[in-house]
């Protein structure tokens, strides 16, 4: 668990903080996203957690121990630590870079090995392969995976990850999201994710912090910021596809649970889509069918049929205001 | 002024060869003093704490190897004299800057994205100097190492104006004798020299350049 207690952050020479007062807490287990403009801080506050920035003032407390109270360079051993540009050594191998922490924290070398070559394992590297390569011997992805590697290296409990993603093609992006939610899945760490990118945010967020000029404006669940963003500032933030971003976040049998598999649409059903896939995914398939009603199934079992009607009607009801 | 084949010979073979280990002492031990003052002194002048004196300390090293050599001879006269060791001062204070400038540009060649992961992974301080910044920035270090050692083989031979020994003993033989052979043959010599020097460091270069850098 990470909290924060009024943390405030003023660099010199400059008149406004980057980071202003700010609280809140990240549970264990927990993804919580930082978002927001450039130069909203959300960069500074994760440095702040691994101390390679100071704060003005506040306190920061991991599992109810004050960091700043803690030698940094320990403290920083036991926080995984992934950013943009990588920053693997370059005149180190695959296995040395990745074996890093685990070294300085004097493991027994066939203990650094084995672990080495169950991470690359676990990023999607194939440890025969990748070890003994230099990182410019690696594809971009390939050396995102392996700083992903290096900062799991010593198993810490929380992980700081600055736009990890941010360098790589759109294409690559979503596979390594998708590959480190799998892994999250596995790992249960608790994590810091910073990025400017809102729907990176809402896709790898269990909660999600946005932050404008060094202060919160809303923390809340992907969900809750889309059904009730709290100014203009989140709602441009989100876009102006709110309504579709929704749908993209409700999974299609949340809409059938209320038994509309008597509705008389089942019948008409032409296409059908699984239970556990985004209520998008139905408008997808109207379109494609062009048709007004999607079946659901579970399994080969069909549990209902969602209905354009349904759909706009369930929009309205979450979200207000949406047209 | 004559010239003679047997003469040339001669000079090669047996005039010129006993100054040759002098000449190397001559380019050696300055380099060696130089390189002592100046890559601590590049590392110091990248550190945080020190960073801003490092215009301050540059314009030393500059002035260094704008003074000719002969002129840092007759400053330090008064206190040390003509000779072996003022030589060796003169040679020093002009080997410096290469080395200096050197460690720090290969210094802040090391990108930034790099110190920040290691620090981040909880390597200290030092270790992040020892085991990346320095690894990282050697290559560059030894090619300034190299331009002092080029430099000073060459100066060196102005030591012995000030009875400092070496090759240009037998250069300035030649040229107050009217020996032009003599002249050649130290020449010659030195110019072996320097290039001797420049592939040796060079080797070592590419030994310790990593693979993504070459």
């Amino acid at each position: 668990m990470i909290q924060l207690e009024r943390v405030k952050k003023v660099f010199p020479n400059t008149a406004v903080p980057a980071v202003d007062e700010l609280s809140f807490t990240v549970e264990q287990g927990n993804v919580c996203v930082f978002v927001g403009p450039s130069g909203c801080g959300k960069t500074t506050i994760i440095r702040m957690i691994n101390r390679l920035v100071e704060p003005t003032s506040g306190s920061i407390f991991i599992d109810g121990e004050n960091i700043l109270q803690v030698d940094s360079d320990r403290l920083r051993r036991r926080i995984g630590y992934v950013i943009q540009q990588v920053g693997l050594l370059p005149h180190r191998t695959i296995e040395q870079n990745v074996g890093l922490v685990p070294r300085l924290l004097n493991w027994p070398e066939d203990r650094i090995a084995r672990r080495v070559a169950e991470l690359l394992e676990m990023v999607g590297l194939d440890p025969a392969e990748a070890a003994q390569k230099y990182p410019y011997q690696l594809s971009g992805g390939q050396m995102q995976r392996a700083g992903v590697a290096r900062a799991l290296a010593a198993d810490p409990p929380i992980m700081l990850m600055d736009e990890p993603f941010g360098a790589v093609d759109p294409i690559l992006r979503g596979r390594l999201q998708d590959e480190f939610l799998r892994l999250q899945r596995e790992v249960q760490k608790t994590i810091c994710f910073v990025t400017h990118d809102i729907n990176e945010a809402l896709k790898m967020g269990d909660y999600i912090v946005v932050l404008n000029a060094g202060k919160l404006v809303q923390k809340g669940t992907p969900m809750e910021l889309l059904s009730s963003p709290a100014n203009d500032f989140v709602k441009a933030l989100i876009g102006d596809d709110r309504g579709v971003k929704l749908l993209d976040l409700t999974r299609a049998e949340s809409l059938v649970a209320d038994g509309s598999i008597k509705s008389p649409a089942v019948k008409d059903c032409s296409c059908f889509i699984d239970a556990l896939q985004p209520v998008k995914m139905a408008l997808e398939q109207m379109m494609k069918h062009d048709t007004d009603s999607v079946g659901i199934r579970r399994g080969d079992e069909v549990i209902g049929a969602l209905t354009w009607a349904e759909i706009k009607k369930h929009i309205h009801r979450i979200s207000g205001d949406e047209g | 002024m004559n010239f003679g084949l047997d003469r040339f010979i001669e000079a090669m073979l047996y005039r010129s060869p006993p100054y040759i280990l002098e000449h190397v002492q001559l380019v050696l031990i300055p380099l060696g003093i130089a390189a002592a003052i100046a890559f601590p002194a590049g590392v110091l002048l990248t550190r945080p704490r020190f960073r801003r004196y490092t215009g301050r300390v540059m314009s030393v090293f500059n002035a260094g190897q704008t003074i000719p050599p002969l002129a840092v001879i007759a400053l330090f006269f008064p206190f040390l004299g003509l000779g072996y060791r003022p030589a060796l001062i003169a040679l020093t204070l002009y080997a410096l800057l290469p080395i200096a400038r050197n460690t720090l540009a290969g210094l802040a060649g090391v990108p930034f994205e790099v110190k920040e992961a290691a620090r981040g992974m909880g390597m200290t301080g030092w270790q992040v100097l020892t085991q990346v910044e320095v690894p990282l920035s050697l290559p560059v270090v030894i090619s300034g190492l190299k331009t002092s050692a080029v430099l000073t083989a060459g100066t060196a031979a102005l030591a012995a104006l000030v009875g400092g020994k070496g090759m240009g003993a037998v250069i300035f033989a030649g040229i107050n004798f009217f020996r032009v052979e003599l002249i050649l043959a130290g020449t010659l010599y030195i110019g072996i020299m320097a290039l001797c020097l420049d592939r040796l460091l060079s080797f070592f270069e590419s030994r310790i350049t990593p693979s993504h850098m070459k």
